[in-house]
């Protein structure tokens, strides 16, 4: 069984030797950078130029990021730019799954008049650059006095974030069998409650799914937060960037040390929330 | 309680009309069997009735009220899905009480829930499942506890779609019988679909033959397996089916299976075009001894080609001049064997000519006399 599952596992041949080769040289190629930034990370000032792996490992890098020696460098405050990513995505995030799980049962449920058109409008706000609308954006945004504010960044997060919640989960959501929700109708619960009470659990994977990848889709957003704030809302991504021109000169380990930071906590997210994308809740719903 | 009746019923999706024009006249209390095959609009018809679809045309009144924009939570009925349809995350003791608990069907306390619960429970046979999940049951006890779901509370009308499909034949011939008995079901106007004509004849009161979307005939068990309306309401019916032959009229007799047969044409009998199609039901036909046939029966001979045992019956098959026919009987015979078949005049069924595969409106019988015949309804272990 286990060898007819993995036929090249059978006996080495010359063939598939050289695609583990290769599939090792891609593997080493694709983690060097990363690797990289860690040894960057631990360098000290002195040697971040090396391009030698030799040197004294130090943690001063990671203490400087995250305290006031940090922000004299920059003019940002580190630690509150990740409270504020936090609050930026997890806000962006959140307003999504609000209105972009009705906004995906009603669109995978029912035809409406328009609902293509309107679904591929959502969808097409991935197509354009950022760049396209973020001029008319920042006058915007200085007239209505949401220039630098969390509230503005959550709204212009919407872009990013709303058309992958919403198309994501309107694919779950046309899987699911109709049948429950119809029983759950002549059970005498209303439209509302039959979603609340049936549809709603069995997207459970899918709502998992979508709100990481806005997550970390929000988290990494650079262009918004870099245009549309300033020092109140400015964000992680444009605080990392900020330790490589601060005054004239470019601290490449201290920005190594930042972004190793900012990537921790969509890590973590990612890591608790896997065990909701395996599981198909749906089981046992429906005749197999 | 309520009688159900459904108007002019027509639902179309896309191109495809699934209904088209049915009516409905269920009485209160009565058990109704929709038959049909798969695509006929069996289904369709149920969940317009529980207003689950939208219909295109025709109007589904319950208890004389009419039900034309009242949203399924208020209709009053209970449907059990050919899916099953019970909540996965539920356990089977939650998903019955989830009628209960809506408000909208009574209320009731928790200890009245539990009552009712434990009682169709154990009608059911599902007493000791109460705290599994519908993933961890078989097949049929999902398809006992999806009934159950129905039978908990009161409706006006309970809807059955397909409830015995799933389950193997023994399982199905079991739940069949206890269907039939439960005190519920028997009070309850129930609309029921089935394809298995043996579902249809057992359980129905009356039974309603649909075919593209249409009513091809209602009646009661008898009437639709006496006087099927037409050729395939006659095929539908009968595990063999019906035997049909092409028949011609020749010097005063309807002759088929190049002559083989020779019914003297039944008098007060119009044949349009002195043609027609002879159906002969495998069950009405008997192996007889040599001699002159019985008054009142169609006679004639033919060789055996298979002969095959079916638990307690046999089907044979017959080569009959040019053609085969299937006859079910209780003795083996030997295969090469030449044999006498017999058929009382009135269950040889007459078929209006039609070509090319397409169904015939049925003439009368073979039995000069108008008088419907009757005969005992086939048994359950072919």
């Amino acid at each position: 069984m286990a060898t007819e599952l993995m036929p090249g596992r059978k006996r080495f041949t010359s063939g598939s030797v050289a695609a583990d080769l290769g599939l090792v040289a891609w593997f080493v190629f694709s983690l060097f950078p990363i690797v990289w930034m860690v040894l960057l990370s631990l360098k000290s000032k002195a040697e971040q130029t090396t391009t030698y792996f030799r040197f004294s490992p130090t943690l001063a890098n990671f203490h400087t990021v995250l305290s006031d020696s940090g922000r004299a460098v920059t003019s940002v405050d580190f630690k509150h730019a990740l409270v504020t990513s936090v609050v930026n995505s997890g806000g962006a995030v959140l307003v999504s799954l609000v209105i972009g799980i009705p906004a995906a049962y009603a669109a995978g449920r029912w035809r409406f008049r328009g609902s293509e058109n309107l679904l591929f409008t959502m969808l097409s706000f991935r197509f354009a650059p950022e760049l396209m609308v973020i001029v008319p954006l920042f006058v915007v945004y200085n007239q209505i006095g949401l220039f630098d504010t969390k509230v503005g960044q959550i709204w212009v997060l919407q872009l990013v974030t709303m058309p992958l919640v919403v198309w994501i989960l309107r694919s779950y959501f046309q899987d699911l069998p109709p049948d429950l929700e119809q029983a759950a109708l002549l059970d005498g619960y209303s439209r509302r409650r039959a979603f609340v009470m049936v549809a709603l659990p069995m997207v459970r994977p899918g709502i998992a799914a979508s709100a990481l990848l806005a997550f970390i889709f929000a988290w990494n957003n650079y262009v918004f937060p870099l245009i549309l704030t300033d020092s109140n809302a400015t964000t992680v991504t444009v605080a990392i960037s900020k330790f490589l021109g601060g005054g004239g000169q470019a601290y490449y380990n201290l920005t190594a040390a930042a972004a190793l930071i900012g990537a921790l906590p969509p890590l973590a997210l990612a890591l608790t929330i896997q065990r909701y994308l395996v599981r198909g809740l749906s089981f046992g719903a429906v005749k197999a | 309680m309520g009688a159900l009746t459904v108007r002019g019923l027509t639902k179309r999706f896309g191109r495809t009309t699934a209904v088209d024009g049915v009516d409905l006249d269920v009485r209160d209390g009565e058990f109704f069997v929709v038959l049909g095959p798969s695509g006929a609009g069996k289904t369709t018809t149920l969940k317009s009735v529980a207003g689950l679809i939208d219909v295109d045309a025709g109007e589904v009144s319950i208890a004389g009220r009419s039900m034309t924009g009242v949203e399924p939570y208020h209709r009053n009925v209970a449907m059990a899905f050919e899916s099953y349809a019970l909540y996965p995350q539920k356990t089977v003791f939650e998903n019955l009480a989830s009628p209960l608990r809506s408000g909208r069907t009574g209320t009731y306390t928790p200890a009245q829930q539990k009552e009712r619960i434990e009682a169709v429970a154990g009608t059911l046979g599902i007493g000791t499942l109460l705290a599994r999940l519908p993933r961890e049951l078989s097949n049929g006890q999902r398809q006992r506890v999806a009934l159950g779901r129905v039978l908990v509370r009161p409706a006006d009308v309970y809807l059955l779609d397909e409830p015995l499909s799933h389950l193997d034949a023994k399982l199905r011939a079991q739940m069949r019988v206890e269907l039939k008995q439960l005190g519920e079901m028997s009070s309850t106007t129930s609309l029921y679909v089935t394809h298995d004509y043996q579902e249809a004849l057992a359980l129905g009161d009356r039974i309603a033959v649909l075919r593209a979307g249409r009513v091809v005939q209602i009646g009661t068990p008898l009437e639709i397996w006496n006087t099927p309306v037409d050729t395939f309401v006659a095929r539908s019916l009968g595990q063999p089916e019906i035997n049909l032959f092409d028949a011609d009229v020749v010097d005063g007799a309807v002759r088929a299976a190049a002559g083989a047969i020779a019914l003297p044409v039944p008098a007060g009998l119009d044949l349009p075009g002195d043609r027609a199609r002879i159906g002969l039901r495998p069950r009405d036909l008997r192996v007889v001894a040599d001699g002159p046939g019985a008054p009142g029966t169609l006679r004639f001979d033919g060789a055996v080609r298979l002969s095959e045992r079916l638990g307690r019956l046999v089907e044979l098959t017959v080569d009959v001049g040019d053609r085969l026919v299937v006859v079910v009987t209780e003795h083996p015979v030997a295969e090469g064997a030449a044999v006498h078949l017999e058929i009382p005049l009135e269950h040889v069924h007459l078929f209006a000519a039609a070509d090319g595969g397409t169904d015939g409106p049925r003439l009368g019988s073979g039995r000069p006399t108008a008088r419907p015949p009757v005969a005992a309804l086939p048994g359950e272990d072919a």
